[in-house]
Parts: structure tokens; sequence; C-alpha cells
């Protein structure tokens, strides 16, 4: 009897690559003896299809529908509430047509050999993030971003994330759902649906896909699971309503649960019953005569990872996601060998126990995975790499692809822990041998006492040392750090960052974070040790994040501005963090992708550091003239101060925050408060088509740039001009210099037929 | 207030006696010109650095 079973990871997941979850799930699934399964990644399907012209088009009415800039005109001021939707409307209005006319561009650069291009690459990544504020737009207040999505709905009060679930007019999946997913769903009438949610900012559109299936197919069993879902599956499951979007919820690890629960499902289909109270880890909801009661199973046993089969990405659109080459997660173990850091929650969410697959299953796993996709590249999953793998693995791996030129090898990156007795000189080199390009390791803070704390077990000497071996043997170092640990104070947070300054030869890149408290963390378990004060949101059934007041220290809006200042440090200091080079950082595995084909990190950064350095030295000198591609608009307000306004830490604390969605208590009232109205000032809103960037400028900037475009070029209007006060040339020549770095005046080749004092440069600093 | 305006593209320099009249058209008064330019920078939000996570 066929059963099909169909799985999918739902929006809202980075672009770059694809998650693990549902390939390690089909491929235990087919080994239990279940042929006919399906993995979806909705997620890059429904980035793929928002950045579509087609869509963007539809996207653009819309926003002239819902955030008319007109609306915005003759008011007096504008306060916080208000900032966002007119940032969005104007940046709409000046871009829309540009980004549409080039998205599928940027995409195909995203997938081709000009990703390699940082001059194509960068104007690229802008148009595709251009294209999700449109999108974003067009379903205010909700926002998709790469990697977010937020309603106007809280993501802590069970009550409004299933009302967003109904809400078509913000909640953008409702239709890609109907369009794009349910038609293939009805053909093909799965009778097990599976729902992945690692994230906080997939749960919305979880259970808005759930609550669809189970109306459009009445006897398919939905359930999910995931990452996400083991912090507050419990609470969710308890909430009335969710029944109508779930039949169930697997907790942790999702393989032997899925197994069995397939089984019992196939059972009650020969045998018509079923029980579902021996799966392990199963929470399900018991329909009985009086109503429907939420039953929750005992845990089950850790799957043995050695003899779990390696995961399967067979279905996976891999042409879709935004890189050049697909990077395939695979995980090499399970659960942290070490798990004794105080704030890290990170082993709950794969449930308990610590297991390893061996170096030479990981091997032979990865040759194999490279055999049938074609892949070159992995991204390993791990709370960290044990001591021991980093001995074994890269014999294994060198051993597996003896024969094959190095440049051809496997690649790799992976998350790490400070051990300096495995990362020494000689380990670093067998490590880069064997293919790794890029570790990342939680150094979080340079305080030997915020480290005791933390219970790192590791000093700052030995990041130290670990950093410089790897970096010496050509692996590219990031740091994770961390700012606002309770008790930290704001010179305890400056010497972490003159720590990475410090070694910014050998560390290339900082994962930067926010001290989160959340209810798994032993922070949260035993507060008095780190003299905190938990607070409670009222009425947030689904509450994972807390605030909290802290006896010592910067507090948590300090700690926010703090992270302001140590990021704008580290944007000056750190190549890879300067200027426009930052969306290699921001997009998972992109600059690893540059390391994976030969460009050393030292390289790397060199060319970054160029990049900036050229872009700084641009003046107003050579043949220049307007850049004709742009679109402008006059505005009543500031577009830059309502974005800075918007980037304030008060401002930043009354959005829903990354992992949960969550508003802060009051946070709104607080920045509403302390944050003053803007006041009318006319500005003009210019949208760079070439760089696919925005500037702002007066009125009297938008005349420059015309006269500049009657007079031909820059020299020219130099020429032209009656003034002959000295100040004022030097003063336009600034401007214009100004206007060449935004982009907005370009250099150009003269055309044949010009005259011959056109074709030397004109330096126009000597007029 | 809200005019929205898209210029075309220059498809090749023009000539020197050609541009000058043109600049003449209208005149700068340069010391009384506003010149603030400005431009939002590509931020990293606390809410986005989650880059690196599974
Ligand atoms: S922070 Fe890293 S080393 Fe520490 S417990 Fe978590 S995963 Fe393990």
């Amino acid at each position: 009897m066929s059963f099909p079973i169909t799985l999918a990871f739902v929006p809202q997941g980075h672009f770059t690559q694809p998650y693990l979850a549902l390939p390690c799930l089909k491929a235990w699934l087919q080994e239990a003896g279940f042929a006919d399964v399906e993995q979806r990644d909705l997620s890059i399907e429904a980035y793929d299809h928002f950045l579509s012209p087609d869509y963007l088009r539809r996207a653009k009415e819309r926003v002239r529908e819902r955030l008319p800039l007109n609306a915005f005109e003759g008011r007096k001021s504008l306060p916080l509430g208000e900032l966002r939707a007119f940032r969005s409307a104007a940046e709409s209005e000046v871009s829309a047509d540009a980004v549409i006319a080039d998205v599928e561009g940027a995409k195909a650069i995203m997938r081709g050999e000009d990703f390699y291009d940082v001059d194509r690459y960068v104007p690229a990544v802008r148009t595709l993030y251009h294209g999700l504020r449109l999108v974003s737009a067009a379903h205010y207040p909700s926002e998709l971003t790469p990697h977010n999505f937020t309603m106007g709905y809280a993501n802590d009060r069970s009550e409004e994330v299933l009302a967003a679930t109904l809400d078509e007019d913000q909640n953008p999946f409702i239709e890609f759902y109907r369009e794009k997913v349910l038609p293939g769903l009805l053909a093909r009438k799965p009778r097990l649906f599976g729902l992945s949610v690692v994230y906080g900012s997939q749960l919305i559109p979880a259970l808005t896909l759930g609550r669809m299936v189970k109306e459009a197919l009445p006897d398919c069993h939905v359930t999910a699971g995931g990452g996400f879902l083991a912090y507050i599956g419990e609470k969710l499951m308890g909430a009335t309503g969710v029944e109508e979007c779930l039949d169930s919820m697997i907790f942790h690890e999702g393989e032997a649960p899925m197994g069995e629960l397939a089984e019992a499902l196939r059972a009650w289909d020969e045998a018509g019953q079923a029980d579902l109270s021996a799966i392990g880890s199963l929470t399900w909801f018991k329909h009985t005569d009086v109503g429907c009661e939420t039953v929750a199973n005992a845990p089950a046993h850790p799957v043995a990872l050695n003899a779990a089969p390696p995961p399967d990405f067979d279905g996976l659109p891999f042409d879709l996601y935004f890189a050049p080459e697909v990077v395939l997660p695979y995980d090499i173990n399970r659960g942290c060998y070490y798990g004794e850091c105080s704030f890290c929650t990170l082993p709950t969410v794969i449930g308990p126990g610590y297991r390893t697959r061996s170096a030479e299953t990981i091997a032979s796993h990865l040759t194999d995975l490279r055999d049938r996709h074609g892949v070159r590249h992995f991204s390993f999953i791990t709370d960290c790499m044990p001591p021991g793998m980093i001995r074994d693995l890269p014999e294994a791996l060198i051993e597996a692809q003896s024969g094959i030129p190095a440049e051809e090898r496997m690649k790799w990156w992976c998350d790490a822990r400070i051990e300096p007795r495995a990362y020494t000189k000689e380990g670093a080199k067998r490590l880069h041998e064997s293919g790794c390009r890029k570790l990342l390791f939680g150094f979080e803070s340079a305080t030997p006492r915020l480290l005791k704390l933390m219970r790192k077990a590791q000093s700052p000497r030995s990041v130290s040392e670990v950093a410089r071996n790897c970096s010496e043997a050509g692996i590219s170092v990031t740091l994770y750090a961390m700012v606002g640990f309770p008790s930290e104070t704001a010179e305890e947070a400056r010497a972490t960052l003159d720590f990475i300054r410090e070694h910014k030869d050998v560390v290339r890149e900082v994962s930067l974070q926010t001290f989160h408290i959340d209810e798994v963390a032993l922070t949260y378990r035993d507060p008095e040790q780190f003299n905190i004060k938990i607070l409670d949101g009222a009425g947030t059934d689904l509450q994972l994040y807390h605030d909290y007041l802290s006896e010592q220290g910067m507090t948590q809006q300090e700690a926010a501005e703090m992270f302001d200042e140590m990021m704008n440090a580290l944007r000056a200091d750190l190549p890879i963090f300067s200027g426009d080079n930052i969306y290699y950082f921001m997009q998972k595995s992109h600059y690893f992708l540059h390391l994976a084909r030969g460009t050393t990190p030292d390289e790397f950064v060199a060319q970054c550091q160029q990049r900036t350095e050229a872009h700084q030295a641009r003046e107003a000198a050579g043949l220049l003239r307007a850049n004709a591609s742009r679109t402008s608009a006059t505005l009543p307000f500031s577009h830059v101060a309502a974005a800075n306004t918007l980037a304030h830490p008060l401002a930043r604390a009354a959005r829903p925050d990354f992992l949960t969605g969550r508003f802060v208590a009051d946070a709104q009232a607080v920045a509403e408060e302390q944050l003053e109205p803007l006041p009318p000032q006319e500005c003009v809103l210019v949208y760079d088509e070439v760089g696919h960037e925005f500037v702002e400028l007066s009125r009297d900037g938008l005349r420059v740039l015309e006269a500049i475009e009657r007079a031909g070029n820059v020299d020219n209007l130099l020429q032209s001009l009656n003034s002959t006060n000295p100040g004022a040339r030097t003063r336009l020549t600034e401007y214009i210099t100004q206007l060449h770095r935004k982009g907005l005046i370009t250099s150009f080749q003269p055309a044949t037929a010009v005259p011959s004092s056109f074709t030397e440069p004109h330096e126009l600093t000597s007029l | 207030m809200d005019e929205k305006r898209k210029d075309q593209e220059q498809a090749e320099a023009p000539t020197q006696e050609q541009s000058t009249s043109k600049a003449s058209e209208e005149t700068l008064d340069v010391e009384a010109l506003d010149l603030t330019i400005e431009t939002v920078e590509d931020r990293i939000n606390p809410s986005e650095t989650n880059v690196f996570d599974k």
C-alpha cells in the first residue's frame, strides 16, 4: 500500500544552501521502508518566487495602495511609529522599477560565475535585499529579510501567532502556499506531512501551512519538529487553537519518532486503528467526544548516529539557492562533548547525549554525497568539533581522496571550541590539507572573570594561540563574541574589542551577539549565581526569552548601545567588515566559497581592503559624467534620518527580535518617549540603478546632477561656472567627489568624435 | 511633493560645444547651494547577525 510522505522546510531560513533536517529524515524513513518521501525547501522556493519580476510588480502596486507616499505630505512631524512605513513607501517609490528590471539578473549572478566578481556581486546582493524590502512593504508591517521574518504579531503569544496565520493582508505565505504548494499536495495526497521549524522566524509560516494542509487534506497527519520547537513546543501544544494547525509535534531528534509515527499511521490505514501513545518524544492531540486532549509521550532513545544513514538530498532544488555552488550540510556529531557553558542551550535542541560518527564513516559519506550530487563543499553541522575528531578526520579525508589534486578535493567549514592541544601548528596544517578552510570558535570574551562565569574553561591566551596556528595554516578564523553577559562592564566589553583588534591579522570575521536569557539556560534556572533578576512578560504564554535586571555591569539597554560601539569599531578595523564587503560576512558560505576556490584569507582580505580604499580614493577627477540610470523622488522628511532613528537601540527593541519575534515589554512606549519625532525636511531620495544604492540629496544636489548632465560632463560644468570665487569651486569639487564616491557620477570613455581636449583627463582639483 | 523622475540613459558624451552652451541655460550659484549628501550604511543589526547558525 502506498504511503506518501511530504516533508517541508518552511520559510524563513537563509537562502544560500539547504538545511539538514529533512535530508536526515528522508534517509531514515527510506531505510525504514517508506520509499515515497518527498522533501521541499519552501523557504528557498518562496524567496525565488517573491524575488521575481511578476511578483515584485504586484508588490509595487500593493505598496502604492497600502502605503501611498503622498500620505506623508504636509505632516508637521513624523513619530517613531510611522517611520518604517515612510521609509518603506519612499524606498519602494524610487527602487521598485530598477529592482524589478534587475532581479532575475541578480539571481543569475548569485548562481553563476559572476558571483566571484565583487563588482557584480555587491549590486546583485543589494538588489535582492531591496526586492525583499518591496515584498515587506507590500505586507507592512511584516518584514522579510535574508535573515528574518517578523510580523506585527508577537511570537510569544499563541493568540497572536494563530491570528497571524489567517491574516492574508500581512502574511505573504498564505497566497504563496495556496498558489505554489497546495496544488501539488492535493495531487500527491501525502498521508503524513512534516514541518521543520528550526527558527522562531518559521513559527507563523509553519502553522499557516499546517492549517491550510489540514483544511485541504483532512486525512493527512500534520506533524512538526525542529530546534525552535524544542524550546517552546510544550507550551505551544498546550495552547488553545493549535490543534487546527497540527496533529502532533516531535521533540528533539526527529528520525526515530517520525519513523514510528509513519508506521503507526500505516497500520491505521491497514488495520483501522493506531496507537500513538507508544511513540517516543511525540506530543499529540487526542480527539475524544468531549474535546481535544494534549498527550505527551515519554522521550525516545537517541539514535545511534554512526549507524544512521547519510543525509539524502534528492529532490531539493540545488539550482535555486543563491550561491554558485551548493555547500551541503552534514552532521559529523550531535550534542556537545563539552556541554558546560552556562549561557548555552545548543545541546538542548538535539536532545540528550553526545554521539558522533566515526572519521571513516564521515569520509565515506562525504565522498558518496560528492559523487551523487556533484558537490565539493560541506558545512559540518556540529555544536563543536571534538579533539579526537580534529586528529582523526583529516587523516580519513586525505586517505579517501588520495590521488585527487589538492585543489579538486572537498572543502569544508565548521564550528569549533578552543582546544589548544588539538589546534597545534601541525594539527591546523593537517586540517587545512584535508580541506578545512574556515573555523568558527566560541571566544565570547577576553575577560577571564567572565569566562569563568560562563564556564568556558578557556583563556584569552589559548584563543590567541589557536587563532594564530589556524591562520598560519591558511584556515580563516571567525570568532563568536558576546556583549552584555550579566555583570559585564563597558570596560570589559571594550577589552573584548581590543583583543579582536590586536588579532586582526589572524581573525577575519566576528559574529557578535547580544546576550539573551532563554528558559533552558543555567542563567535562567539559577539567576542568583549571576546576580540577576529575571523579568516575566505578562500574557506571554509562549515566552522563551526573558528580560532581566542585573545588579552589576551594563543594563540590557547599555549592552545594546555597546553592541553598536563594538560593531562600528569592527567595521572600521576588519577588512571583511568594511564598506559593502560586509555582504560576504552576512551571506552564509559566500566568503567560504571564495576560500574553497583557492583564494587565501590574506588574499581575500587584501581584495576587500583595496576595494574600500579605491572607493575612498575616488575624486572629482578624470572624465566624469552624471550616472543617468537613477530614479529620484522628492520627500517631505529625510529618509536617512528615518533610517537612523529606526536603527537606534531603543527603536530596535521595539521591533520583534530575531529568535522569538517578541516585542520587549513597553519598548515601543519608551522609544516613542525618548526618540524625537522627525521634523519636516524636504529632500531628494535617489536610487542608483547601477550600484543599487539609495542616496539622499538636497534639491540643490539634484540640480548639480542635472547641471552636469546638461553640460555633458563635470569638466564642462566647472568651466562654465560664472563664479570666480575659488572657495565656491572647491566646494563644488568636493561635492562632486562625494557624488562620485556614492556612485551618482561615473567615469566614462570618450566617444570617438570627441575633440582632442577631451581625450586627456582633466584634473579638476587643479582648477 | 513626491514627484518621481527617471532620467534617460546618455548614449555617449556630447561634444564640448554643445554642452557648454547647454550648461549656461541654468547657472548654479555655488555659494548658495545646499550640498548635503547622505547614505544609509548597510548595518548589521543584532537581530541579523545570526548568519552562522545551523
Ligand atoms: S558554547 Fe559551544 S562548547 Fe559551550 S556548551 Fe555550547 S556548544 Fe558546547
